[in-house]
């Protein structure tokens, strides 16, 4: 499915779970090879955080396979002392100060780094002493993906970790991380509902929509797979045999289409544009929010 | 990991040890003269050769004391709302179950060592207050022989051990399958209460056959004499052959003798306006009998044991549900 020769951290085929009648996942088949940064893009409800949950084994899938780290997912030290799980609300014991959450992973990992946490923490000027709950929004994530790193993790699953962060802690918990990823040996899947909160860190993608993959890859090799066509109202039937349509927009005076391409496009009508990776993500989107016509449906089924 | 629940709960751990130090001096101070109150009686009542009236006559501890003893009863209920109801559901509520649960270690160690010493602490607890109790109460025991009674039977010994582990128990495994906290404390008061009623009020009666002891009839309905702090089950009389002293098998009159329905036989009639206290002998005459249903002295510890080994087997299997709750559930 992608074009590397990086040995995948993350690997899953069908992967499916079920919350009761509602499925959170369905037919999930992604591959997130090593030292990736992987943007974990849908919008809210799309499957995230369940694919996070099942990848750090904190949820069991009821259809298919997982291989993380070349593993099942299993609640035990050897599989949990290679990833790192940051939640989403950011638990940590409110009423213990960063020190003592230092000190409970020095307890309850065998590798593990706290002086990496203290440094960084006093680089930040964030006190060691205070109860955790008195910190702040800000303060509290760049703790926790400490405390996550110190762990020396070769994967790091971050659930929408700059969400809640105003623009300036979000610009220092990014760094932070992209700090920690240049050091080699580290592949990290975070998750956002908004690409712009990650499109300058990531160099991999994986798009959820409706419970479903629609995109993962390398950014670019997806970039040049994909090229907007821009012409005049015209029959686009041609175009639709021979590549992939993934969002079209057509006015009475003009027609936009993003395709997937399956080689060179040769109309004269239109004219040809490379994709940002904003229009490739919104373009994948919008095509599952406006209900998908039988074209699209064959189309994404196309595409997994 | 140990010294993660030691952190989490030391404060709880210091409020305990400050109670149950606060409590030992109370209970060793009034004990001690509660003891030397007892002794000098004792002697005095020997002297008169009064001593067989002394549970009339002494009056030991104070009702303040007694309140005090009666709401160690709540001890184990505490322990289960404190320390066994929160130990689990708080961290799946806050979700710093998914912290603890992404740290190199496994669940079932995670759980293991936090039920483990939340038990041990709720033994450690309980036991240390029924001790106090047990040794605060012998001179009471000594004296008015009633340590079946509910409210000293529940409170001294073992059992207390044994109900402050299955209040935890309860606790843990209603929070870990309710995952929230308050009604993890609600269904632990609810269910506790209700176990430890049902099982003292139904159940307890029947750990052993009762022994039945027959005796005459007679006006001053004499007890025979039995030793030690026995619990009297029954009492009444029964008709000629066993049969129930209410029984119709006489169309006559139906008197109330100590509790006891008894219809009497025709002979007997004429009694209850002539002469009242002879119906007691008319009755004797006829095959009527006196009896006492009662679990002996000496099967104290044999009762504290069976109820002990009950709660202790109930928190066994209260521990196992949370175990499996936790390791078959998702996060």
């Amino acid at each position: 499915m992608m074009a590397s020769s990086d040995p995948a951290v993350i690997q899953t085929r069908a992967l499916s779970k079920r919350y009761r009648t509602v499925a959170a996942l369905t037919d999930c088949t992604i591959t997130v090879p090593e030292g990736r940064i992987s943007a974990l893009i849908g919008p809210n409800g799309a499957g995230k955080t369940t694919l996070l949950r099942l990848l750090a084994g904190l949820a069991r899938p009821t259809g298919g396979d997982i291989a993380v780290l070349g593993t099942a997912p299993r609640p035990d030290p050897a599989f949990l002392a290679g990833i790192g799980f940051l939640a989403q609300e950011i638990p940590l014991y409110r009423r213990m100060s960063a020190a003592d959450h230092i000190r409970i992973g020095a307890h309850l990992n065998a590798r593990w780094d706290g002086t990496s946490v203290r440094q960084r923490l006093e680089g930040l000027g964030i006190p060691l002493g205070q109860a955790v709950g008195t910190l702040s929004g800000g303060q509290r994530a760049q703790l926790a993906l400490a405390l996550t790193l110190a762990k020396r993790p070769r994967l790091l699953l971050l659930d929408e970790p700059v969400a809640a962060l105003d623009p300036l802690a979000r610009r220092q918990f990014l760094a932070h991380l992209a700090e920690a990823a240049a050091g080699g040996g580290l592949t990290v899947l975070l998750s956002s509902h908004l690409l712009s909160d990650l499109e300058r860190i990531c160099d991999h993608l994986v798009l959820l929509a409706g419970s479903r993959v629609q995109l993962c890859g390398d950014v670019d090799a997806l970039l040049a797979e994909h090229q907007i066509l821009v012409g005049p109202r015209k029959d686009t039937t041609a175009i639709e045999r021979d590549h992939t349509l993934v969002h079209a927009v057509r006015t009475p005076r003009q027609t936009t289409l993003l395709i997937r391409r399956n080689g060179p496009v040769i109309d004269p009508a239109f004219e040809t544009a490379d994709v940002s990776l904003e229009e490739l993500v919104l373009g994948y989107m919008g095509q599952h929010a406006d209900g998908p016509s039988p074209a699209h449906l064959s189309a994404i089924g196309g595409d997994q | 990991m140990t010294w993660l629940v030691w952190r989490q709960h030391r404060n709880q751990a210091y409020i305990a040890a400050a109670a149950l130090a606060l409590f030992a001096v109370v209970m060793l101070i009034t004990g001690r003269q509660m003891a030397s109150q007892y002794h000098s009686a004792l002697i005095s009542c020997a002297a008169t050769h009064t001593c067989s009236d002394l549970a009339t006559t002494l009056n030991l501890g104070s009702p303040v004391l007694f309140l005090l003893i009666n709401l160690t009863l709540l001890v184990p209920c505490l322990l289960g709302v404190f320390w066994g109801g929160p130990l689990v559901a708080r961290e799946l509520e806050t979700g710093t179950a998914q912290f603890a649960w992404t740290q190199s270690i496994s669940r079932s160690r995670w759980l293991a060592i936090k039920v483990g010493w939340a038990m041990l602490a709720a033994a450690a607890w309980g036991g240390a207050v029924s001790a106090l109790v047990t040794w605060w109460s012998s001179p009471v025991n000594a004296l008015q022989h009633q340590n079946f009674r509910a409210g000293q039977f529940d409170v001294q010994g073992i059992v207390p051990v044994s109900y402050a582990l299955f209040a935890v128990a309860l606790g843990i495994a209603a929070g870990a399958v309710l995952r929230r906290t308050v009604p993890a404390l609600a269904t632990t008061i609810g269910v506790f209460v209700a176990l430890r009623v049902v099982i003292a009020s139904y159940v307890r009666p029947h750990y052993m056959t009762a022994v039945t002891k027959t005796y005459r009839l007679a006006f001053a309905h004499p007890m025979p004499s039995i030793p030690g702090s026995y619990w009297q089950v029954s009492r009444g009389i029964v008709g000629p052959g066993g049969q129930a002293a209410s029984s119709a098998a006489h169309s006559g009159v139906g008197v109330s003798i100590n509790g006891t329905l008894v219809t009497l036989p025709p002979a007997c009639n004429s009694l209850l306006s002539q002469d009242p206290p002879k119906i007691f002998s008319c009755l004797a005459a006829h095959g009527y009998r006196a009896f006492i249903t009662y679990q002996p002295a000496n099967r104290y510890w044999a009762f504290q044991g069976i109820e002990a080994g009950i709660f202790a087997l109930l928190a066994a299997a209260l521990v196992a549900v949370s175990v499996i709750v936790v390791l078959r559930r998702d996060a």
